[in-house]
Formats: structure tokens, sequence, C-alpha cells
């Protein structure tokens, strides 16, 4: 169960609250007189004590709430009198609530027993709608509160804290990339000291020794009447040498004093990087909360939903005491709700039904929450019907979800995990004994939102679990660093399940899946999806493997550079329509990394957005043309032609790209290449012979192919026109008076 | 002529190409030089990519991109730091950005209205992103 002695806890922090709101509403009602607004902070206030105080079973306070909660009840209704009698009553009530959270703090538990007469006089007052004599006088003062050495923080606060904290954590890293450069700068200086010093030591050994020449001769009075033999003559130079010598020794001492400073700045930086962990742990776990706040209050609602459905449940809840991030918490609470919903409604068979079964005559019902790492696991298992996976393949071939032909090769689990694909069930109303897909869709989403994945097993008839794994904190992910053409991103760990190198699969750029443990998983080149870089030999990839519950998918990227725990900051409302990122962290070296959505970058045919920008158009043309060429050259080149002859041209690299423009764009003619990235061309022709909308826009291939092959391929799929790179002005024109696009230019 | 207390408007001149234009000075943040440019891959044309600025980043922005400005040089890249809605955007300028002052009687060309430009090049979702033209 739930660890008592915390949620008591948090019950007096609570109650504190509740209290200092009971005793300003009597004072206002006092002062004021009786009005309706005091009333009904008053009644909420007694109304949500009773609940908090029932949880924990202090029923002494639940009951004398209770009481008030009445009493107030009547007073709103205006069944009862009102008369300031009444408050003193109040107050003694609230009195021996004050003394009973006393006890609470002393002892833990509500040693005085309750005041019966005091409990029927209000019930009298309520029941009778008449004004009972109050006997006694009450004191004016009310018992002090105990002091509890907690304060209530706003998240909000602590949120900007981590926001600061993290700015730290970010300039800490630069500071630590700097000390290095000075650990290098304080080497290159020491190593020239050395070398300054040896040359100097020498030079003036050597120098000492050497007889002086008569020009340099000191011609000082007080040396002639010696000898050279007699006294040694100081020179200039010599002077010099000691000199510089003595310098040298003052750098030489100060360098190891450098030294030993960035020795010590070395430590202290480290000791300020461990005082900062700490203090991010710390702050983390300030707004963490037992999640046996949360299972208590939602198998209260499910005992709710099980009366009203008739199916009677006993609930078995685990692992309470472990602790999660309030904004996890919250969110939380609906689909843990939606999961417990279905499992009552679709799984729990009635009581007459399961005792036919031979199972026992009540549901079980198992909420067990655990701690793996970094991550919770809660899961939540019902005794009822199970999941029928041939039901769920039936209706997920029936919706288009699965073709029937893969899901011959599918085990239990994956077919299992086609409830959470959206669309598998839209009505809420539909009640299929079988698939309990309802609504699971939304479930999916909220938990991914939380960075955190679901997955379900079910045996038939016997039960079904769900498998929920969130991260213990929003703040900080798990972060995979991957690089992509030159550039770094990162991924959240969370969905992926391994890593393999491309060694493994050397077709995998040509075939877009790989053959793994027996399954099929298709494969994303993660470069084509928002670069054309035209097919650059990738010698070195590893394919990153995604689990979305029990759907595999495949990523290719050039890189791995490692995981990393980081804060993912928002992009912000400017560019928020990039939603294939879920923001972006900072590098050590302050360099920005973007956080790609998996979810979204595995979705059906997704490209990274790439509007083209939509000139103003002043001029008036005589025709528009769209080319779609991968190559600039290609492009720049026939639009300048094209420009010449007054028609307005629009370009595109490929064929996803030409698309989004035809969607905005009117156009007259299309010039397109064959070989291109993400669209090839035969796609592209295959695409807009399609749409009705265009199915008299006439297509001109343009290509370096002329085979036969080729031609027939592109004019099959409805192409009109067939141009061999390189192309002229005069089949330009040709071709575009054989399609009236210059016939009917104006002079 | 008597001393008159006029009201005048303060505005920041920056240049793309050979066009200048001006933004009111309130909205500017702070202008920074063009170090480096990290890419935002699948955003506009438009956005050349983001600025880290404190821990944070700062998309910037091209306007002859958006103009049809014809460039013939980068020569001072600077890049001109505009809050709008708590959020900062950053501007290419061609010329170091300098402050005007006007009557307020006077009549403006080539101003720009930063909450405009925002709604105007705020990134769309790809369904939603027609029509972008005339900015001005």
């Amino acid at each position: 169960m739930i660890e008592q002695a915390e949620l008591i806890k948090y019950f007096l922090l609570e109650s504190e609250d509740y209290v200092n709101t009971l005793i300003e509403g009597i004072e206002e009602l006092e002062n004021k007189g009786f009005n309706y607004e005091t009333l009904e902070v008053l009644y909420r206030t007694t109304h949500t004590l009773k609940g908090s105080a029932s949880i924990v079973k202090f029923n002494k306070i639940a009951s004398l709430a209770h009481k008030l909660e009445d009493l107030f009840e009547a007073l709103i209704k205006k069944e009862i009198p009102e008369d300031l009698s009444l408050i003193n009553v109040i107050r003694k009530v609230v009195n021996i609530i004050i003394s009973l959270i006393n006890e609470i703090v002393q002892y833990n538990e509500e040693k005085s027993d309750l005041d019966k007469k005091l409990l029927e006089l209000i019930d009298e007052i309520v029941n009778k709608k008449t004004l009972a004599k109050v006997e006694e006088e009450v004191s004016e003062t009310y018992a002090p509160l105990p002091t509890i050495n907690s304060v209530r923080v706003d998240l909000h606060l602590i949120d900007s804290i981590l926001g600061i904290l993290s700015e730290i954590i970010v300039q800490k890293n630069i500071l630590i990339d700097r000390e290095k450069e000075l650990t290098n700068l304080v080497e290159v200086i020491l190593e020239g000291g050395k070398k300054l010093f040896n040359e100097i030591v020498s030079f003036s050994e050597r120098y000492w020794l050497t007889p002086m020449s008569d020009k340099s001769k000191v011609l000082d009075t007080f040396f002639t009447d010696f000898s050279d033999l007699e006294f040694d003559r100081y020179d200039e130079y010599h002077i010099f040498t000691r000199k510089i010598s003595e310098i040298t020794n003052d750098i030489n001492e100060g360098l190891s004093e450098l030294i030993s400073f960035s020795e010590n700045l070395s430590s202290n930086f480290k000791t300020l990087s461990k005082e900062i962990t700490n203090l991010k742990d710390n702050l983390l776990s300030l707004r963490m909360l037992p999640i046996g706040r949360l299972l208590s209050k939602i198998s209260e609602a499910i005992k709710d939903i099980a009366n009203n459905l008739g199916k009677d449940v006993s609930i078995e809840i685990k692992g309470g005491d472990i602790k999660i991030d309030k904004p996890v918490l919250d969110l939380l609470y609906e689909p843990l709700i939606h999961i417990l919903r279905n499992a009552i409604d679709h799984g729990i068979e009635t009581p007459q039904e399961r005792l036919a079964l031979g199972k026992t005559q009540k549901g079980n019902i198992k909420l067990i929450a655990k701690k793996e790492g970094k991550y919770v696991v809660i899961s939540i298992t019902d005794d009822g019907r199970g999941i029928d996976t041939e039901k769920v393949k039936q209706r997920a071939i029936e919706k288009g979800l699965l073709n029937p032909q893969q899901a011959l090769h599918m085990s239990k689990d994956e077919i299992l995990s086609y409830i959470f694909v959206p669309g598998f069930s839209t009505s809420e109303d539909v009640d299929f004994q079988s698939g309990r897909g309802m609504g699971l869709d939304i479930v999916k989403t909220v938990i991914a939102k939380l960075k955190g994945t679901i997955e379900v097993y079910s045996e038939i008839h016997k039960n079904t679990t769900f498998i929920i794994k969130i991260p213990q904190s929003l703040s900080i992910t798990n972060l995979l660093i991957f690089m992509s053409s030159s550039l770094e991103f990162a991924v959240p760990i969370n969905y992926i399940e391994e890593i393999l190198t491309i060694e493994d699969y050397p077709n995998v750029k040509h075939e877009r899946v790989i053959n793994h443990k027996n399954r099929v998983i298709p494969v994303k080149i993660f470069s084509e999806i928002y670069l054309s870089s035209n097919g650059k030999p990738l010698e070195k990839g590893y394919l990153i493997i995604f689990n979305f519950s029990g759907i595999r998918k495949a990523l290719l990227v050039d890189d791995i550079l490692g995981q990393e725990e980081a804060t993912i900051y928002s992009l912000g409302k400017f560019l928020e329509g990039l939603n294939q990122y879920l923001g972006y962290v900072i590098s050590s070296q302050g360099n920005p990394r973007f956080v790609i959505d998996p979810v979204k970058i595995f979705e059906e045919d997704f490209s990274f957005n790439l509007p083209v920008h939509l000139y103003r158009e002043n001029v008036v043309y005589s025709g528009r043309v769209l080319i779609v060429d991968d190559s600039i050259s290609v492009r720049k080149s026939l639009q300048a032609l094209l420009e010449a002859k007054n028609l307005k041209v629009y370009t595109a690299k490929d064929g996803l790209e030409a698309l989004s423009i035809l969607e905005e764009k009117n156009v007259d003619l299309i010039i397109t290449d064959l070989e291109m990235p993400v669209m090839h061309g035969y796609e592209f022709i295959n695409r807009i012979r399609k749409d009705t909308r265009f199915n008299d826009l006439p297509i001109v291939v343009l290509t370096s192919r002329g085979t036969k092959k080729h031609q027939e391929k592109a004019i099959d799929l409805g192409a009109d026109g067939f141009l061999v790179k390189p192309f002229d002005e005069k089949t330009i024109t040709e071709l575009l008076e054989r399609f009236n696009i210059i016939e009917n230019r104006i002079f | 002529m008597d001393e008159e207390i006029r009201e005048e408007r303060h505005f920041c001149v920056f240049g793309v190409g050979e066009r200048e234009f001006l933004i009111p000075k309130e909205s500017v943040v702070q202008i920074l030089d063009i170090t480096k440019i990290f890419p935002i891959p699948g955003s506009p044309d438009y956005i050349v990519g983001a600025l880290p600025v404190r821990g944070k980043i700062v998309p910037a922005i091209d306007l002859a991109k958006v103009y049809n400005i014809e460039r013939i040089n980068y020569s001072e890249n600077k890049l001109l730091v505009i809050e709008v809605d708590d959020e900062k955007i950053g501007i290419l300028s061609d010329i170091t950005p300098f402050f005007v002052s006007f009557d307020k009687e006077i009549v403006v060309e080539d101003y720009l209205d930063p909450k405009k430009l925002y709604e105007e090049l705020k990134v769309k979702q790809p369904s939603t992103n027609k029509n972008n033209e005339n900015i001005l």
C-alpha cells in the first residue's frame, strides 16, 4: 500500500490551509453577516477537508468536517435561520479539528473522543431546521495550529529555477571547456619560459667567461686604481645578463604559481560541477510526489465507475511510494482512468458470468508501480476477458490499417499493438467485446507527450495488461545524439530499441527495409527527409531501431555521437510550425541541437515542411511553368531561358516540393527530371495523373536518360513529351509552342 | 519660429541589399555580430538558421528572401534582434543598424510593423502555409 506516513505529511500540509480558510471564513461571517460567497467557500473547504481526511483514515476529522459541511449546506439553502449563535457551534467544531490535527502531529493518530453532544446538536439544527440553544460559550480564540516545517511553493517558481539552472549548466560547460584552453595555454607559456630560461642561463655563463673588450670597458675613475686582475670589472653586458636572469627567475616563479593556480581552478570547477548536479537533483526531487496520491484517487473513481456499470471489482495497488514529477503525475490521471474504465467496461465480466467461468465473483484489477532506473513503470492488469487478437486483426484489416499478407507474419503482440493506431476505433459508444481500442490512440498520444511508451499484453479469457513506462521527471530527457550531413541532432531514447550498423545491411539504401530478428522493418533515411542531398554515398551509417508500441521502424543516420541527459527547450511560437522537432538542446560547446520527434517523422509520407517562398507577382506573364530538377544549374539555366520568354517560372528540387507548389499555384506546364531524391520523376508524374485537378496539365520529361525504356515508362505514366539533356533554346521554344504556352503572347 | 515640443518617433534603420527598412526602436532588443548560424532543416528559406544567444536560440530571418532583394555582397553582417510577444527573432542586416528620430507627423516609408512581420513570417503548419504574400 501507499506509504502512510507520506500521505499523512501531505494531509497535514493541506489541512493547515483548510483550517486557515475556515477561520477566515468564520470571521467574515461574524463581521459581514451571513453571505452566500463566504458560506460557499466554507462549504467547499469542509467538503475537501472531509475527503482528504478520509483518504488517510482520520475518521474523526472527516465526520466533524462532514457535519460542518451539512450545516453550511443548510445555510446556503437557507433551510435554517441565520443566527450568529451558530458561529459558536462552528467555532467549537473547528477547535476540535485543530486539536485533532495537533494530536496527529504528535502521536500520528486521533486520540481524543468526539463530543457526541456537539455532533447531535448540529444534527438537530440541520434536521429540525430550528435553532437549538447553544449551551456553553466558546472561547473566541482558536488553539494554535501545529507548526509544520514545510512551505508550499508554486510549481512555476521551481520551473523557473530549473530554467535558470539549465542556463547555469550550459555556462558551466562552457567554462569547463575554457578551462581546458587555459591549461593548454599554461603549458605553452611554460614550455616557452623554460626555453627562455635555459637560453639565458647558458648565454650568461658563456659570456661571464669571455674577457672584456676594451671598448666596452666602463670608464670609471674609481676602477682605474686597480688592474683588471685586482678587481672584477663589470661591463654593461654583464649587468644586463645578470638582470635578465633575475627577471627570468621571477617569470619562472610566476609560471609555477600559474600552474598551481590552474590546477586549483580545475579542482574548483570539479567541485562546482558536482554541486550543480546536486542542486539539480535536489530541485528535481522538490517537484516529485508519490504516485500513491494519484493511484488512490484513481481507485476511488474506479469504484464509482464499477458500481455504475454493475461490475464488482477489487483493486490492488502496489508501489505507491514511488515518486514522480508533479506535471507527469497530473497528466497521467486521464490515460489511467481511460484504460481502467475500458478494463471494467469491456474486460471484467459481470459477477454471474465470472462465476460461470469459474473465476472469482469479484474482478481483480492490479495497479503496480515500479521504478526502473530513471523511469517509472506502471502496469495495469485485469483478470477479465482478455483481448481477442483475431478480432483485432480483422478489424485492423477492415479499417485498412493492416494488409492481410503482412498480418500473416505478425506475432500476437504486434497485432495487439494495432489497438493504439489512430482510426482503429473511433466511436466511443461502440462496445465491441474484443477490441478495446476505444480512444486508445489518445492514451498513446498523452503517454508519448510525457516521453513515455505504452504496451499491451493479453491472454484471451484470462487477463489484459497495459504497461506504461514514463520518465520520472519531465525536465531532463535522455537523448541520443546523432549526426546527419554534418549537422547534429538529438532524439529521445524512449522509443529506441537498438542501434545497428549499416555494414550488416549493404542494400538498405536501396531496399528501404531490413530484415532483423525475423521482422521486416521499414527504413527511412534521415538526410533524405529534409535535405536533397544527391545521394552522397554513405560509407558509415547506423540504423536506429524505434519501437512504437510494438511497431518497429528504422532511421538511417550518418553517425552516432553518444547519449546525453539534457533539458529540452521549446522552439517558441515563431518556429512552432516545425512540428518535426520537439525542441532543442544546447551542447556543451553552446551549439544548438534540434530534437527530432520520432513519431512525427515516421508518419506516412512525412517530409520536412519545405515551403517555397512566394514572391509577389506584378508582371503579367504569358504562361507559368514549373521546373522540377535536382540540379541547380539545370533549374537556373532553364529558368533564365523561360523568363526571357516572359514566362513565370516556379522551380522545385524534387517531386514533393513540386507537388506543394502545385497546391498553391496555377501552372500551365511542368518540365520534370526523372532522377531526383525524395520523390523521383516517375512517382511525381504518377501522383499528378492520379489527381483529377491536373488531368490536362501537360508534363514534359527532361532527362539525360534517352533510352526508349525510360521514355516509354514516362509516357505510360502520363507524360506528354520527352526532352533529352542537354537542351537548347530552339527545342525549348518548339516545345512551348507545341503546348501553346507562348503562342498567345501579346506584343 | 516658436520652440515647440514636437513629438518624435524613434526608429532603428537596417539594410538588406540596397534597401533600408525602419522598425520601431522600442522593439529592438540587441544588435549582434553574426558569428555562426546553425541551419534549421525543414524551415522556410527565409529562415537562415538559429543563433545561440545565452543558452537559447534566436531564429535569423533574411528579408532578402522575403522581398526578393538582390544582394551584391554580404559586407557587414549583423543580426538585429527584436522582441515580439516576449519572443526574440533576429533579422539579418547588411549594414550596422542605427537609430533615427522623426517628427510624429512624417509618414515613414519602408516601415515594418514588428507584430505584423512576426505573424506573417511565423512558421505555419504545412497545410496552412499559403498566401504569405504581400507582407508590406
